[in-house]
C-alpha cells in the first residue's frame, strides 16, 4: 500500500502537466477564504545563521498565528535553511528552525519516528506526518507547511482536536464483552480472526485522514470521518467484541457513516499506508442486508 | 479590453490598502516592495504559481460562503460525542435502495445500444430509476452543503424545491412517455438528427 501511494506521488510529480491539473492529493488552497493569511511575500525571511559557501539553500513558507494577538490575521513567515546542515526530513527542518532561527515557532513532536501522530499537518499540500516527510533536495522548489486543513487552530502548527477525540470516544474504542472468557484466562482468537485486524490496529489517530475529507470538513460535528470509521471498524471486526450489533446501530443513521462518498482522499494521504476508505466500505457492505 | 483589465486593476485597488498597513508592521515588506502600486500583480501571480493564482475576480471583498464559527465544545471535553438515535430508512436501508437503484440503471441505459428502442415498460421503468435516483442524489447534495445547524430554513426549503422539482420530473417524464415517443426513442432521434 505505501508503496502503491509513493508511485502515485512520483506519477503525480514527474508529468508535464500544470500543477493545477496534478494536485490530486488533499490540498489546502493557498488563498482559501477559509483560512486566508498574509502571504509570504508581505512578511520578513528569516534566514539561515551563516551560511556556508556550498550551502544547499531551501526556503520553507511556515503558517504563523498568534493566539495572544487574536485580532492580526495568520501569516505565512519565511525561514530559509541550509539542506547541509538539516536532517532528512521536514520534522527535522522544523525542529532546526526551532532550535536556531525562531524560538517562537510552535508545533507538536513527539517520537520523530512516525508511531505517535503527533506530528500531523499538512506540508506542501498534502496531510502527512513531518516525521514521515522528507524534504524534498530541490532547493528551488519552496515548501509550504500549513497545519491540519479545516481545524480550529491553537497556535502556529497546532490543531485542535477536541471534537477527533470526542467522536473518537463515542464509538466506545474498547473491548466489550458479557461472558468471561472459556478457559478463564484469556479471549483466544484464531490466525485468521486475528488476520482480519491487520491494517487496522496500525492506525496511530494522527488524524490526516479525517482532516483530508471533503465531507468530513463540511459536517464534522455529525460525520465521524475516517479515522474514527476506521477506528469503528476495527471493533465491529473484533471476533473478542460482543456489542457488534450495538456498535452497528450506532453508525446508522443518515450522518455518522453514511456521508462518506467514497472521495478516497483519506487512503491517499494515510501517512501509514492504511487504507480507511476500505474499512468505510466493509462496514457498509456488512449493513446493507441486515 | 477595458472589460479584461478590469480585474487586475481592482485586485490592485483591493490589495493597495491592506499591504499600506503591512507594510508598517513587516519591516522586510516595504524595502521589497516600496509601493504596492509598483508591483506587476499579473507577472507576480504567475511567478508564484498559487500564492495568488485565484486573483480577485470581484470588486467587493472575497467573503466565504459559509464562514466557519467560532469553536464550541459541546458539554465537556472528555464526554464522548453524541451518538444519533438509530434509524434504518435514513442509514442501512436507505443506502442499499440507493446502491440497487445505481445498480440497476446500468443495464437499463445499456440495453436501449444493444436492442436498438425499448418497449414502453421498460422505458418507463428507466424514467422511475432516473427520477428517484436524481431525488436521492439531490437529497444527498443538500444534506452535505446545507447543514442543519447552521442553515436550517435554505435547507428545509431546497429539500421542499426538490421535492417540487421531482414531481415535475415525474408528471412531465409521464406525459412525455404517454403522449410522445418517450426518452430513449427521443435520444435516439436527437443522436441520428
Amino acid at each position: 500500500m505505501a508503496s502503491t501511494r509513493a508511485l502515485a506521488r512520483l506519477a503525480t510529480r514527474r508529468t508535464a502537466v500544470p500543477a493545477v491539473w496534478t494536485r490530486s492529493f488533499a490540498s489546502v488552497e493557498p488563498a482559501s477564504p477559509s483560512r486566508s493569511t498574509i502571504s509570504e511575500t508581505k512578511t520578513s525571511t528569516v534566514k539561515e545563521p551563516a551560511p556556508q559557501k556550498d550551502a544547499k539553500i531551501k526556503t520553507f513558507h511556515v503558517y504563523r498565528w498568534n493566539p495572544d494577538e487574536p485580532t492580526s490575521k495568520p501569516r505565512m513567515q519565511s525561514y530559509t535553511l541550509d539542506l547541509n546542515k538539516t536532517g532528512p526530513m521536514m520534522l527535522d527542518a522544523l525542529i532546526r528552525i526551532k532550535n536556531e532561527t525562531d524560538p517562537t515557532l510552535t508545533f507538536r513532536r513527539s517520537c520523530r519516528e512516525g508511531i505517535c501522530g503527533s506530528c500531523a499537518m499538512n506540508i506542501d499540500g498534502v496531510n502527512t506526518l513531518a516525521c514521515l516527510c522528507r524534504i524534498p533536495t530541490d532547493t528551488t522548489k519552496e515548501s509550504r507547511i500549513y497545519p491540519l486543513p479545516h481545524t480550529y487552530v491553537v497556535k502556529d502548527l497546532v490543531p485542535d482536536l477536541t471534537n477527533f477525540y470526542k467522536q473518537y470516544r463515542s464509538i466506545k474504542p474498547y473491548l466489550q464483552r458479557d461472558t468471561p472468557p472459556p478457559d478463564g484466562r484469556e479471549n483466544r482468537q484464531s490466525k485468521a480472526e486475528r488476520k482480519k485486524l491487520d491494517g487496522l490496529y496500525e492506525c496511530i489517530l494522527c488524524a490526516c485522514c479525517s482532516t483530508s475529507c471533503p465531507s468530513y470538513w463540511w459536517n464534522q460535528e455529525e460525520y465521524l470521518g475516517p479515522a474514527v470509521l476506521l477506528q469503528s471498524y476495527r471493533w465491529i471486526a473484533d471476533s473478542r467484541d460482543e456489542r457488534t450489533a450495538e456498535r452497528k446501530d450506532a453508525l446508522n443513521n443518515s450522518m455518522s457513516l453514511y456521508r462518506c462518498h467514497t472521495i478516497m482522499n483519506c487512503s491517499r494521504t494515510c501517512p501509514k499506508g492504511l487504507n480507511p476508505g476500505l474499512a468505510i466500505a466493509e462496514i457498509k457492505k456488512s449493513m446493507a442486508f441486515t | 479590453m477595458a472589460s479584461i483589465a478590469r480585474p487586475a486593476l481592482l485586485r490592485q485597488v483591493c490589495n493597495a490598502a491592506p499591504s499600506r498597513r503591512m507594510a508598517s508592521t513587516f519591516a522586510g515588506s516595504s524595502l521589497k516592495h516600496p509601493s504596492p502600486l509598483t508591483r506587476r500583480p499579473m507577472q507576480s501571480a504567475f511567478a508564484t504559481p498559487g500564492a495568488s493564482r485565484v486573483a480577485a475576480f470581484h470588486a467587493s471583498g472575497r467573503r466565504p460562503i459559509l464562514p466557519p464559527l467560532p469553536q464550541v465544545v459541546d458539554g465537556d471535553v472528555n464526554k464522548p460525542a453524541p451518538v444519533p438515535e438509530p434509524s434504518a430508512s435514513h442509514g442501512n436501508y436507505h443506502w442499499t435502495f440507493e446502491r440497487l437503484i445505481s445498480a440497476g440503471l446500468i443495464p437499463l441505459s445499456i440495453a436501449p445500444f444493444a436492442a436498438g428502442s425499448l418497449n414502453p415498460l421498460m422505458d418507463a421503468s428507466l424514467c422511475a430509476l432516473i427520477i428517484v435516483h436524481s431525488h436521492i442524489g439531490f437529497t444527498a447534495n443538500i444534506i452535505d452543503y446545507f447543514p442543519e445547524k447552521r442553515v436550517p430554513l435554505i435547507r428545509k426549503g431546497s429539500f421542499w424545491l426538490l421535492r417540487a422539482g421531482t414531481v415535475l420530473l415525474g408528471i412531465g417524464m409521464y406525459s412525455f412517455e404517454t403522449n410522445d415517443v418517450g426518452i430513449t426513442e427521443a435520444i435516439k432521434r436527437v443522436w441520428h438528427a
